[in-house]
């Protein structure tokens, strides 16, 4: 996939999350710890995949530094996100976005049709933020 | 290997005073806190001592994956029964994960990874040594203050 596209796709990412994370900050009232648990849990894994993969396949030359980074952005989107609602949702998000960034950078590395993988990967990511607002929506 | 060994130590260390702590407040969990903490402590200890255990002896691969469960285990029944399930659910996660990790630093032709040189993957074992126990001491601190709160 050529560079053009990846950097596209990092920015549509950067300014969803920024997005979703003023709209979720006006609704944090609305929101229990349940769904506030799982939002966090998605939001960061979410984070710490995306950024693994798209980072490894632009940069594939820097294994170590690239888990460290994609590491360093799982904890810190799902501590974000879980410091909205709760000290157990922020915990639970920190360890998720840990546990995900260090293995995504491996999944980029020993894929053979990277362009499948990022397409998927996002068609998850968008299906994720659909069903999270519309179970905002019903809560 | 010196660094590795020394790492290995000072979780252990962490992880058994932390553990210590778990055995005299107890009590005072409710049901929800209790998964939460068991979830994050088995996860983040199986993982970190499985990767330490498979750079220390890269040839005994279900020594490690079973120690993982053998955390899970530990904790969880440390904790409630419901935890029990949780616990060993997420330690062998972790053990497989730490496993995989520790296989994939020590031989990157493993993961199409473009390093060849012997100094360059020493390095990177030292590295990524290193930034686990850094992790690995955050989420510990953040355990111990969440029993003060």
């Amino acid at each position: 996939m050529e560079m053009f596209t990846l950097s596209g796709f990092v920015c549509l990412d950067i300014f969803l999350y920024v997005c979703f994370f003023i709209y979720l900050s006006r609704k944090r009232k609305l929101i229990g710890f349940q769904l506030g648990m799982n939002i966090s849990q998605v939001m960061g894994g979410m984070a710490a995949l995306l950024s693994g993969i798209v980072l490894i396949l632009e940069f594939p030359f820097h294994f170590t530094l690239i888990t460290i980074v994609s590491t360093m952005i799982g904890v810190l989107t799902g501590a974000l996100f879980g410091l909205l609602f709760d000290y157990q949702t922020f915990i639970t998000g920190l360890t998720n976005g840990m546990m995900v960034g260090l293995m995504s950078p491996m999944i980029g590395t020993v894929l053979d049709a990277p362009d499948q993988i990022i397409w998927l990967v996002h068609g998850l990511f968008f299906a994720c933020l659909i069903l999270v607002m519309i179970s905002i929506q019903r809560s | 290997m010196m660094l590795i060994v020394l790492l290995f130590i000072w979780s252990v260390m962490g992880f058994l005073s932390t553990y210590h702590t778990f055995k005299q407040k107890r009590v005072l969990f409710d049901d929800h806190f209790t998964m939460t903490i068991c979830m994050v402590a088995t996860m983040a200890t199986s993982f970190v001592f499985c990767l330490y255990l498979i750079l220390l002896l890269p040839d005994f691969q279900v020594v490690s994956v079973s120690f993982g469960l053998w955390i899970g285990w530990k904790i969880g029944s440390k904790l409630r029964n419901p935890a029990k399930l949780n616990g060993l659910y997420n330690g062998t996660m972790g053990g497989i994960m730490g496993t995989m990790l520790g296989a994939v630093i020590q031989n990157p032709a493993l993961c199409n990874i473009p390093i060849k040189s012997e100094a360059m993957i020493s390095n990177n074992i030292y590295v990524i040594a290193f930034f686990a126990a850094c992790l690995y001491t955050v989420v510990l601190i953040l355990i111990r203050y969440s029993f003060r709160v």
